[in-house]
C-alpha cells in the first residue's frame, strides 16, 4: 500500500497538482488561465510555477503580445511521467485491496 | 489556493485533478461562426449556380463558385483573430483546426483533378466536408453535427443517382441539415464556448 511519503513532493501541493492537472490535458496555457481557473493570487502561481518548471515538469515561455507580456506553460514529458505515477500512487492508497 | 502548503489528503488530491481536468473542455467558441458562414455561402453559391443554369443563357454558371476563395480567406482571418485570444490551447482544439484544414487542402486537389468536369465536384465535396464534420462532431460531442454529417453522405449519393434537374439542389439541402441546423443550435445553446 503507498504512503502518503510515496507521493511525489512536487506534485502533492494543491496549487501546483492543480496547474499540472491542468495542462495535463492541454498543448498550452496562458499563466491568465491557470490563474482563473485555480483561483490563485498571481505571487503564489508564480512561485509554484517557477518550482515547477526547476523540477522540470513544465516549461514556461515568455512572449508579447499587443506590447503586454504573455506567459505560457505547457507539461514536459517528465512532468507526464511523474503526474501519471502520482496519480497510480494515489490510486493505490485509496484503493489498497485492488492492488 | 493560497495555502499551497497546507496538508493534502487523498481524496482532496483526486478531487483537485478531477476539477482541474474538467476545466480544460474542447473551445468551440469558433464553431458557430464556421458553420452558419460556410452554410450560407455554400447555400447561396450551390442555389445561385442552379439559378442562373435554370432561369438565364449564361455560359458558365460555376463563376459562383469562385466566391468561395475570398470566403477562405475571411475563414482563415478570422479563425487567426480568434485564436489569438484564447487563453488555452487543447489537444481537441488543435485536431479540430487541422482536421478542417485538412479538408481544405483535400478540396484544392480534388478542385484540380477535376477542372473542367465540375458536374462531379458536389458529391465529391460533400463526402469530403461530411467526413471533416463527423470527426468535428465526435470531437466537440455534439450530435447535430454528426448527424448533419451523416446527411452529407446521404445528398452526396442523391445527387450522383438522381437526374441533372435533381442533383444541384442535393448541395444546397445538405447545407441545410448539414451546416446550417447545427450551426444555429450551437450558437444558441447556453453553455455556447466549450464543451
Amino acid at each position: 500500500m503507498a504512503q502518503f511519503k510515496d507521493l511525489d513532493p512536487v506534485l502533492h501541493s494543491q496549487l501546483r497538482l492543480a496547474i499540472v492537472s491542468l495542462l495535463v490535458g492541454v498543448e498550452t496555457a496562458e499563466f491568465t488561465f491557470l490563474k482563473e481557473q485555480t483561483g490563485a493570487t498571481s505571487g503564489n502561481l508564480s512561485i509554484q510555477i517557477t518550482k515547477l518548471k526547476e523540477a522540470g515538469y513544465i516549461e514556461v515561455t515568455k512572449k508579447f503580445r499587443n506590447n503586454y507580456p504573455l506567459t505560457l506553460c505547457r507539461i514536459t514529458p517528465l512532468g507526464k511521467q511523474r503526474f501519471s505515477e502520482y496519480v497510480k500512487a494515489l490510486k493505490d492508497y485509496l484503493n489498497p485491496d485492488q492492488k | 489556493m493560497e495555502n499551497e502548503e497546507k496538508h493534502l489528503t487523498g481524496e482532496e488530491s483526486l478531487r483537485i485533478i478531477t476539477d482541474m481536468i474538467s476545466k480544460t473542455k474542447v473551445n468551440i467558441s469558433q464553431g458557430s461562426f464556421h458553420l452558419l458562414f460556410w452554410g450560407w455561402l455554400i447555400f447561396a453559391c450551390s442555389l445561385g449556380e442552379y439559378l442562373l443554369w435554370k432561369l438565364t443563357d449564361f455560359a458558365s454558371p460555376w463563376y459562383v463558385w469562385l466566391l468561395t476563395i475570398p470566403g477562405v480567406f475571411v475563414s482563415l482571418i478570422y479563425g487567426f483573430v480568434k485564436g489569438r485570444k484564447e487563453l488555452v490551447y487543447t489537444y481537441a482544439t488543435s485536431i479540430y483546426i487541422w482536421t478542417w484544414m485538412a479538408f481544405l487542402f483535400a478540396a484544392i486537389v480534388l478542385f484540380i483533378v477535376v477542372w473542367g468536369n465540375f458536374q462531379f465536384i458536389g458529391p465529391l465535396i460533400l463526402t469530403l466536408a461530411a467526413m471533416a464534420s463527423f470527426i468535428s462532431g465526435i470531437i466537440i460531442k455534439f450530435r447535430p453535427l454528426i448527424i448533419g454529417a451523416i446527411t452529407f453522405w446521404i445528398f452526396a449519393l442523391v445527387a450522383h443517382f438522381t437526374g441533372p434537374s435533381v442533383s444541384p439542389l442535393a448541395v444546397p439541402a445538405a447545407m441545410l441539415t448539414g451546416y446550417l441546423i447545427p450551426g444555429y443550435i450551437l450558437k444558441y445553446r447556453k453553455d455556447h464556448g466549450t464543451i
